[in-house]
């Protein structure tokens, strides 16, 4: 655990939110500007013993998005200029989200989301939802691989409409589930 | 379609903030009241179920694959104030665990796939299925809904990026809506495999959706469609706003105003609008036309989907019920 790790989860979002909002407010002329928050980012990286490898492979999942965006930004007076400027500002706010992200657990993010006095509802969704996407998500992955060990071949059509199946299947089992969570919920004195 | 940090103004993204914490905070206030007879855990376990429903990886052509993104599902399963809270969470947990969509457009993330996205999607699913609908026209509506959600929230996105003047409404409009049209020919079809199913394990889960909150009662319908039209005019005037630059600068000239005046309230200036009638005809046409053939094939797709069985189990009701 690094110091950047045993920062506060409030302080850590808020200095990326400052951060990125600055980087966003700048105009497109000076948005090389934005360049220079790299170094201390990447000092930041170093601080955490982030390896660099994995932390340059989770920006380029995002990449591809910020590339579509800026290209369509090439069709316009200074087109390339505007665009390349565009991509440098939002690669250094992608860079910035990861790192937080990468040196925060998503329960200390939510707790923290949640103390930003959002509607208790969506304070309540965010947080089971916290809980239960990697559940859920797990669930999705053993119901395919079970498929796909039970189906040897099949067309394009029967795969899409076995995959439908199986969501569907997996909303009632959520629905079955969010009334097991509603009942220990009522038990132990909660709404 | 989710917009990363960078490409929009600050005042495109704080104008969309504003707009989207208000439709959610309509919508959590509506939930307010059911949340506290018992239903908290429904929401939650949902917006986990739409989370892990994104990352089923449905196989198309060469290599590619798409994902649902669930905005008319949601509406069509759980009513419309729940589906735009289960949305909105969605999608900020989205940003801050999976760095998809930014901080700073987080709000016109929510504006475009959560109250757009869901708005539309469950409108368009009221609208076609009337008070008591059959299996088949269940499925054909939310299929239709899905497409028409997607393509909304590609509007609003486009709209956003050439306020912000990241990239001009004539690139950003037809490329947005050439692949959205395209992607959401998928959503439609996974939303309604998708319906289809949940009607044959538990039908009475669609029964119950939205009851309590924003009920099926069919004179209902019209507050949905005026609520729908507001927002596509919403979606809809920013952009032509911006078509007509030159007009819309003039006129804030004149009223004083700097460039920062909100798109919504510009006025359309007579300036520059004839010379888009022809064009703009040509173009309402063409996609009133698209729209009204896909509609043809989303009831196709639910004459395929829907088993013999339950539409004959559907028209026998029916007639039990005119006899007796």
């Amino acid at each position: 655990m690094s110091a950047v790790h045993r920062a506060s989860a409030g302080l850590k979002l808020g200095v990326a939110a400052a951060l990125i909002f600055g980087l966003a407010a700048l105009p497109a002329e000076r948005a090389w500007w934005g360049l220079c928050a790299l170094p201390p980012l990447l000092a930041l990286a170093l601080l955490a013993r982030i390896p660099i490898e994995a932390l340059l492979s989770r920006w380029a999942l995002g990449a591809p998005f910020l590339l579509a965006a800026a290209s369509l930004g090439y069709f316009q007076p200074h087109g390339l200029r505007v665009g390349l400027a565009l991509l440098a500002k939002s690669a250094v706010c992608l860079l910035t989200l990861q790192l937080l992200i990468a040196t925060t657990p998503v329960t200390e993010l939510t707790r923290t989301l949640c103390r930003l006095h959002l509607p208790l509802v969506l304070c309540e969704t965010i947080a089971l939802l916290a809980r239960y996407s990697d559940l859920l998500s797990d669930e999705a992955r053993r119901m395919r691989r079970a498929r796909t060990g039970r189906t040897l071949r099949g067309s394009r059509f029967q795969e899409w409409l076995a995959l439908g199946n199986s969501l569907g299947l997996l909303f009632v089992r959520t629905v079955s589930r969010a009334e097991r969570v509603q009942s220990a919920m009522r038990s132990r004195g909660g709404a | 379609m989710h917009i990363p940090d960078g490409f929009l103004s600050a005042r495109v993204a704080i104008g969309y903030a504003a707009l989207s914490s208000v439709g959610l905070g309509a919508a959590c206030f509506r939930m307010r009241a059911q949340h506290e007879r018992g239903a908290s855990a429904l929401l939650g376990v949902s917006a986990a179920f739409v989370f892990a429903a994104q990352m089923v990886n449905f196989p198309v052509a060469a290599g590619t694959s798409g994902h649902l993104v669930g905005s008319a599902l949601a509406g069509a399963l759980l009513g419309l104030p729940g589906a735009l809270v289960v949305m909105s969470a969605v999608i900020i947990m989205q940003c801050f665990v999976l760095a998809d969509g930014g901080v700073f457009a987080l709000g016109a993330n929510v504006f475009n796939m959560g109250l757009v996205g869901c708005v539309v999607g469950f409108c368009c699913y009221r609208l076609l299925c009337g008070a008591a609908p059959s299996p088949t026209r269940r499925v054909a509506s939310v299929a239709f809904a899905g497409w028409c959600a997607t393509i909304a929230g590609a509007l609003s996105c486009a709209g956003q990026l050439s306020l912000s003047g990241a990239a001009r409404l004539s690139v950003v409009l037809p490329a947005m809506l050439g692949v959205h049209a395209l992607i959401g020919v998928g959503e439609a079809v996974i939303s309604s495999l998708v319906v289809a199913s949940v009607l044959r394990f538990r039908p009475e889960l669609l029964e119950n959706a939205g009851h309590g909150a924003l009920g099926a009662r069919s004179r209902n319908t019209a507050v949905f469609a005026g609520l729908g039209l507001s927002i596509a005019i919403a979606g809809l005037l920013a952009p032509i706003a911006d078509v007509a630059p030159d007009g819309f600068s003039r006129v804030t000239q004149a009223l004083g105003l700097h460039a920062s005046a909100s798109p919504l309230l510009a006025p359309l200036s007579q300036y520059g609008i004839p010379s888009l009638v022809s064009g703009v005809l040509a173009t309402v046409i063409a996609g009133c036309l698209g729209t009204l053939s896909l509609f043809g094939l989303c009831w196709l797709l639910a004459l395929a989907l829907v088993p013999r069985k339950l539409r004959a189990a559907e028209s026998r009701a029916v007639v039990a019920e005119s006899s007796g």
